[in-house]
């Protein structure tokens, strides 16, 4: 397997479009690295990049070492699986498996056995002799696995692999994916617009927003410190509620205002507020909906964290409920106990974990306190 | 003189491929050879006017009379009044082997898809379809062409399709559409790799412009400044303005910028241009006039 560096990648088009802008990153031997991010992000740009599918407008492109800028695809030992993927519908899985290396003119017996040995780890061996029609979705997309696998590419690029499937069946396939990780050993690169996705599946987790990397860190720090609004709207679902807050210094005490609503400010979160020279100045007070709470012992024991609202919309999802109101014009959600008595139309009082905010700069829109 | 084995060979060849018999007098063996090279030319010359590449090549080119069409397609087992589409495959670099053996093994009737190869670097492929066929499962047949020549022969290819045609006679114009359609995309959507032939926008507009009526329109928003002068940092935050749907704010952010400089860059090109592209209607010219410096410029490389 193999590691990969990209020093100040950049994509720009003929007719001016800039796709992708200084793109940097080292990626280790073994890792699953995912490229999250919205439709036009540049994820799949860059993807292409690294397979040789598009030119590189600027910066170096690594694989162990070797400066792969200007090598032809085929030669970059690197294999894909992409989101429309085709069987051949005539051929046997073994024949689907085995065409690239045929057309490769790999020998009979090496193709054989690398046929059989893919089939061994997705679990194909039953499914050898079937033709594609007469195979269900999700062994259809092990067939695709099986034929990138077949060749021992250094790297393995996906982009967006599971979009086409259902979504009971993309859960799978997820885990799949996950074990033929851990079983080959391999570099994976793995774009997806998908967030649950990007947070299973990935050691790290590139997120990127109109051509430009917004952070790069594993899922859970991802989740826990996002450096800007974006990702931290972006990661999380249901998304991180946002409200415009005044901050107030006095001496050492530092509040928050949000509309009639006064919250105290933890020690743990001040320091940045006072340094930063927020005083009076307005910030985006970002939480995320477990963190918003409506239970009786919780408020109780946080007074200066309340606020009130009517709900709106109440939503049981089983395990869990969430809560739809608004605070100052603002929607927010809240993921709280199945058992909670709360129903649409309630004057409610949550209690807001104040040591879990997230405060931001309105105007950079950076992380002020992570 | 006896025929040669080779002379009688071929002589057999011929009848079973053309239905002519020949009776040959030759009296010495380089008559004999002679002969031999001249039926062999008269087979190559036959296989080539009437094998079925050949008429299908000759129908997309248009060289075909309407009138012609449905004998010869019969004569082929070539049905003419089926609902088709035709996708154009365009390869970086040359269209090698391979990816015509996985375009084969992909479409593998061959009595429903026919691949024709038009040059070095594009591939016609002409599909038979149900009924029910949509533009939309077109589209989803592209992606797959796309994906599958990605993944399976990693080659650079681009594709576009036409509309559905009822009549072998409207394959011309079914081509037309096509390679029309992968000239505009790649020179106004350099970023996509499929371009439906009906989704080209105002790209086409310009391209079917002549190119002296795109410089006058370039010379009466630019004068003699045209923005071949601007450089690559201005067209940038141009391009970004643009990308971002007139959001200064988001622009300035994504260029790592302050506001203040980004209003003066936009200002700095109002005072060259006359155009204030924070107005919708003067960043509408902009962008237009950036579209047909694009055009002119392919057309000159060309």
């Amino acid at each position: 397997m193999a590691s990969l560096s990209l020093k100040g990648i950049q994509k720009i088009y003929p007719n001016g479009f800039h796709a992708v802008k200084d793109f940097n990153l080292d990626i280790a031997d073994k890792e699953f690295i995912i490229f999250v991010g919205p439709s036009g992000c540049g994820k799949s740009t860059t993807l292409r990049m690294i397979a040789g599918l598009e030119d590189i407008s600027g910066g170096t492109l690594e694989i162990d070492g070797k400066v792969m800028n200007d090598v032809e695809p085929k030669d970059r030992d690197i294999a894909m699986v992409f989101q429309n993927y085709a069987l051949y519908p005539h051929m046997t899985v073994y024949d689907n498996m085995a065409f690239g290396l045929k057309l490769r003119k790999v020998p009979k017996a090496e193709i054989d056995k690398k046929v059989r040995e893919a089939a061994k780890i997705l679990d194909l061996e039953q499914l050898l002799d079937r033709k594609p029609k007469a195979l269900s979705g999700g062994q259809r997309q092990r067939v695709a696995m099986g034929r990138a696998i077949v060749r021992n590419p250094k790297v393995f690029l996906m982009d967006e692999p599971l979009s086409n499937l259902d979504a009971k069946l993309r859960v799978q396939m997820r885990i799949e994916i996950s074990k033929l990780h851990k079983n080959l050993g391999a570099t994976i690169i793995y774009v997806t617009h998908d967030q649950t996705e990007a947070m299973t599946l990935g050691t790290r987790i590139v997120v990127m927003k109109s051509g430009v990397v917004q952070q790069v860190d594993t899922p859970q720090n991802l989740y826990n410190t996002p450096c800007n609004l974006f990702v931290a709207g972006f990661i999380g679902s249901p998304q991180m509620n946002f409200m415009d807050a005044i901050v107030n210094i006095d001496g050492n005490d530092v509040t928050l205002t949000v509309g009639q609503h006064i919250l105290k400010v933890p020690a743990s979160k001040k320091q940045a507020l006072i340094d930063g020279g927020y005083n009076g100045k307005t910030v985006v007070l970002g939480i995320r909906p477990e963190d918003v709470h409506d239970s009786e012992a919780f408020i109780a024991n946080s007074p200066e964290s309340v606020i009130k609202s009517t709900i709106k919309v109440y939503e049981l999802l089983g395990a869990e409920v969430f809560l739809y109101f608004d605070v100052e014009g603002t929607q927010m959600t809240a993921r709280v106990n199945p058992r909670t008595t709360l129903r649409a139309g309630d004057e409610a009082v949550f209690a807001l974990d104040m040591e879990k905010i997230h405060l931001f700069d309105k105007e950079t829109e950076l992380t002020i306190t992570n | 003189m006896e025929h040669t084995p080779e002379l009688s060979k071929a002589l057999g060849e011929l009848k079973q491929v053309t239905g002519l018999s020949f009776e040959i007098q030759a009296d010495s063996l380089e008559e004999q050879d002679y002969a031999l090279t001249q039926i062999h030319h008269l087979m190559l010359a036959y296989k080539e006017k009437f094998n079925k590449t050949h008429f299908l090549k000759s129908l997309l080119s248009g060289q075909i009379n309407s009138y012609d069409i449905t004998e010869q397609a019969e004569h082929f087992h070539i049905s003419n009044e089926v609902p088709r589409i035709l996708y154009l495959i365009e390869s970086k670099y040359s269209m090698d082997d391979t990816l015509i053996e996985i375009l084969k093994q992909l479409f593998p009737v061959p009595s429903t898809s026919y691949l024709v190869k038009m040059n070095e670097c594009s591939l016609a492929l002409i599909q038979q379809e149900k009924d029910s066929f949509s533009l939309q499962d077109a589209l989803s047949t592209a992606h797959m062409i796309v994906d599958t020549l990605n993944t399976e022969a990693l080659a650079s290819v681009r594709i576009s399709y036409s509309a559905i045609f009822r009549s072998l006679a409207a394959l011309s114009q079914a081509y037309e559409e096509t390679a029309l359609a992968l000239k505009v995309g790649s020179i106004f959507y350099s970023e996509h790799t499929i371009f439906p032939y009906n989704y080209l926008g105002i790209g086409r507009l310009i391209y079917e412009l002549p190119t002296s009526v795109c410089e006058d329109f370039l010379c009466e928003i630019f004068g003699k400044q045209t923005s071949f002068s601007f450089d690559e940092e201005a067209m940038q935050t141009i391009n970004k303005f643009f990308q971002n749907n007139l959001n200064i704010a988001e622009t300035s952010r994504q260029l790592h910028m302050h506001r203040n400089t980004l209003i003066y860059r936009l200002e700095q090109i109002e005072k060259h241009t006359g155009l204030d592209i924070r107005k919708f209607e003067d960043a509408m010219t902009f962008k237009i006039a950036i579209m047909a410096i694009n055009y002119l410029q392919t057309e000159r490389i060309d």
